[in-house]
């Protein structure tokens, strides 16, 4: 059992409290999720869980936190890893050997244990995590959720009570991150160990959890079972979207019964409500018919693997484009031809009559921009405001047109009061809008964005969609390379689906993503289960939905 | 380069020798080539590494090597050649003068001796990629412990390395970054282009540190240093198989140590280049020092059928 009484902690240097009078009781074999806005103490309080805080932070702390029957303040991490065990967000930061089954070795063989029970515990491990055949492989040759369900084995291995995760999808493609999620369910279901898993994606767990946790600004905000916390307002928008149709349908006189949680609760209770109604079918009336960016048959290779194969395509101007694809399938190396950063093996990539092999990226970068995934990436300026004026300068602008630009863009993204502050110091949606502003400074025609969505929180995720929507109709294209399906069908325009460097499907957004089994949103598969009532098929939105059953 | 050196299992008898073997044979490599002047044991030394190499099925990866290792011997010849200028056969007086060395004045000495010591150093980096292709990362951590250096400095050296080729990619992506932003990293006076480039320092820097606070975190929820005396699931187990192996690799280094107190295997390149005299004694050595610099193979072989029958 994990109790927390009245439990304040604050990091050393800091004045806010990271978590803030949190009590909370949690029961053994009981399966656990922690969401909320980015920045609410959800990393803090599952470090506290396995004595990470305050032993290796260190802060000030107030109040009492016992886990297992162990004060925290009194027992280091390395006594409570038998105890608790924990997988941390980023794969690859967090296996220290060089293959599988050392790496599951590793915290047995910190703990003495003798060599025979560490080989008989790697044996339970690999089978338990379902991956015996990964044994000998190394860790470069795994793939992320390989790599996640290694980490998961080798805590495993210490036979822990609890096992906490934080964010453990979030760097990993849909595929893997369900497999995860599934094994997590597995543990739980059938050995009784207690999950804590952080997650901001509640579509993908919220039906298989006991209870939910939703924490803001350092404390608990609601906790209770899912239906009952997805009745409050405490996640204000980031509930999954079948559950938000359902209370809007409740809102509009619908009367249904329970709460849903998946897309199959929700068929249920629709199917008792809905009455045959005419079929309407959806049609995107936006047109985009002026090319800014041209691929033709394009090919590149790294060594003897080929990556890219004939890809040809057109970017319209005003058009929002999604790059879709399976891990490795080539989308990243498919972006990067369109700035320059790689250069074609064959074929031609053509910016505005420019052909991007004749030209610099520091040149193209007037046409094109490009965000990378991690906004830490972009940071290299002492201050914000020069931060957004690096890119001006590098262009060679006048100062005076460089004034007015930082002014105009700082407030367009509400970073003006922090413009004399140290750029890595914000926080992540700060870091966020702040690395979009010092790329759109330079008002380029087309804007490229690798995974800008991962592992962020739904406000957050809003407030960019808003960004980007608003810059595609002042004229300006938006390429976006992602796997957040949900993302892509509030408001893309047109998906390219890519699959081992060949584009499979190139068209609009309703038509790639309707009718598909996995690169289809929530409320598609619910309306493809409901067409007979005359829904739509083609359905991808809530405010969809909503206009043809009420 | 980074990624092709990596060890890979190719089931290769080789791969299967005791990783201690595989060491002693490549410090031998390397003694070899630091106490022998002589050309034809140095390239004795060069045949009977590329064999190695080539047995491990490991040449592919050496390849890239070789052509870094003939840059930089093509860099050493032409250097030393320039500021050298012992020799008695001149084969070219450059009309201009180096600051400090006066006159360049190019010997036959010079180029022979440069040349010799780019063979011996491309044997020495061989030696390593050996090392490095066919032993297991943590093997070589093992052994290192089993020489009694203390675990926690052994970790963090094999740490360092296995992040090694994650620091190139955060390096080439945060330079893309740089690129995209508008930097012109390529154009410039070298001044310029070395003072652009500064700029991806910080978020390296800060990207590193988030790495190392992510692994020790991770260490430490792992039980890192819960316990004064630690197991080592896979220890360096040697067999009987092994030792006379070893005994084998060590005869080498022996034999040539001994021929070199004795004052063969040295050669004289300045003032003038001795002639090389193929004595029945050089050639005999020669041949000698081969078979038992090749002995790992068809011991290797040997062990892999006694492991397996």
């Amino acid at each position: 059992m994990i109790k927390l009484r009245d439990f304040t902690f604050t990091y050393n240097g800091t004045v806010q409290p990271a978590l803030q009078n949190v009590s909370l009781t949690i029961e053994d074999g009981e399966f656990i999720l922690i969401t909320g806005s980015s920045g609410g103490g959800k990393s803090t309080l599952c470090r506290c869980f396995n004595g990470l805080v305050p032993h290796f932070y260190g802060g000030i702390i107030s109040g009492r936190a016992e886990v297992q029957g162990m004060d925290i303040l009194r027992t280091p991490p390395k006594e409570l890893a038998t105890k608790v065990g924990m997988v941390f967000q980023d794969p690859e930061n967090q296996l220290v050997t060089s293959n599988v089954e050392r790496e599951i070795a590793f915290g047995l063989e910190n703990l003495g244990f003798p060599i025979s029970l560490i080989a008989r515990r790697i044996e339970e491990a690999l089978d338990t995590a379902g991956i015996a055949n990964l044994r000998v492989r190394k860790h470069h040759e795994l793939s992320g959720g390989e790599k996640q369900k290694v980490a998961i084995a080798s805590v495993l291995a210490l036979h822990p009570e609890v096992l906490v995760l934080d964010e453990p999808t979030s760097e990993l493609d849909p595929q893997s991150a369900e497999e995860v999620l599934r094994l997590l369910e597995r543990l739980n279901d059938e050995l009784g160990i207690t999950i804590i898993v952080v997650e901001h994606r509640l579509d993908r767990v919220v039906h298989l959890v006991d209870r939910v946790l939703v924490m803001n600004e350092g404390s608990i905000q609601a906790n209770g079972q899912p239906r009952e916390v997805m009745n409050t307002d405490a996640l204000g928008p980031g509930k999954p979207p079948v559950i938000r149709l359902m209370q809007r349908l409740r809102v509009k006189g619908l009367k249904l019964g329970k709460l849903p949680l998946t897309v199959k609760e929700a068929r249920l209770e629709l199917q008792k409500v809905l009455r045959n109604i005419s079929r309407s079918e959806f049609t995107d009336d936006r047109l985009y018919t002026k090319p800014v960016l041209k691929v033709d048959k394009l090919w590149f290779s790294y060594g003897d693997r080929a990556v890219l194969r004939n890809i040809k395509m057109t970017i319209n101007k005003g058009e929002f484009t999604a790059i879709m694809g399976r891990n490795a399938s080539g989308k990243t190396t498919l972006v990067k031809h369109l700035n320059g950063l790689l250069k074609p093996g064959k074929g031609r990539v053509i910016i505005g009559g420019i052909d991007t092999s004749q030209h610099s990226v520091a040149e193209l970068s007037r046409q094109v921009g490009y965000v990378f995934q991690n906004p830490n990436d972009h940071l290299f300026a002492d201050t914000v405001e020069e931060e957004v004026a690096f890119s001006l300068r590098n262009q060679g602008s006048e100062e005076a047109q460089i004034n007015k630009s930082v002014e105009r863009i700082l407030n367009q993204f509400r970073l003006a009061r922090y413009r004399q502050s140290y750029p890595r110091n914000l926080s992540g949606g700060e870091k966020q809008r702040l690395a979009l502003a010092s790329v759109l400074v330079t008002r380029p025609k087309i804007i490229i964005l690798d995974e800008p969505t991962r592992g962020m929180d739904y406000a957050l995720k809003l407030e960019l969609i808003g960004f980007l929507t608003d810059y595609c109709k002042r004229g300006n294209s938006v390429v976006m390379v992602t796997h957040d399906v949900e993302t892509v069908a509030e408001c893309a325009d047109r998906v390219i689906l890519l699959s081992e460097g060949r584009v499979v499907v190139d068209g609009n957004k309703r038509e790639v993503l309707s009718k598909a089994l996995l690169f289809s949103p929530q409320i598609n598969r619910l309306a493809q289960a409901l067409s007979r009532f005359g829904i739509s098929d083609t359905t991808l939105t809530i405010d969809e939905m909503i206009g043809q059953i009420v | 380069m980074m990624r092709e050196l990596r060890y890979r299992d190719k089931n290769t008898a080789i791969h299967q020798l005791n990783p201690v073997v595989k060491l002693a044979w490549a410090a031998t490599i390397i003694v070899l080539s630091l106490i022998f002047d002589h050309p034809l044991y140095v390239m004795v030394l060069l045949g009977t590494t590329i064999t190695l190499l080539k047995s491990a099925n490991v040449w592919r990866e050496w390849i890239p090597l070789l052509k870094l290792s003939l840059w930089l011997g093509a860099s050493i010849i032409v250097i030393n050649a320039m500021v050298s200028c012992h020799g008695n056969h001149v084969l070219v007086i450059a009309p201009f003068t180096l600051p400090v060395l006066g006159q360049a004045v190019i010997t036959m000495e010079a180029i022979a001796f440069s040349a010799a010591m780019a063979v011996k150093l491309l044997v020495i980096i061989s030696a390593f990629a050996f090392v490095n292709l066919t032993v297991h990362p943590d093997d070589i951590m093992s052994i290192l412990i089993k020489m009694k250096l203390p675990y926690k400095s052994v970790l963090v050296t094999s740490l360092s390395t296995r992040f090694i080729p994650c620091l190139i990619e955060d390096m080439q992506r945060i330079n893309d970054a740089y690129r995209t932003r508008g930097m012109r990293l390529d154009t410039g006076s070298w001044f310029r282009r070395l003072k652009n480039r500064a700029g991806i320092i910080i978020p390296l820097l800060s990207s590193s540190l988030d790495r190392a606070v992510q692994i020790a975190e991770a260490m430490e929820a792992r039980a890192f240093g819960a316990r004064q005396k630690r197991t080592f699931y896979k220890d360096i187990k040697f067999s009987r198989m092994d030792r006379i192996t070893l005994v084998f690799i060590l005869l080498p280094c022996g034999v040539g140590i001994t021929m070199r107190i004795f004052n063969y295997g040295g050669y004289e390149y300045y003032p003038s280049l001795s002639i090389i005299n193929l004595s029945s004694f050089i050639l005999l050595s020669l041949v000698i020092l081969t078979l038992l610099l090749l002995a790992i193979l068809p011991l290797a072989i040997l062990q892999r059928r006694i492991e397996f029958d």
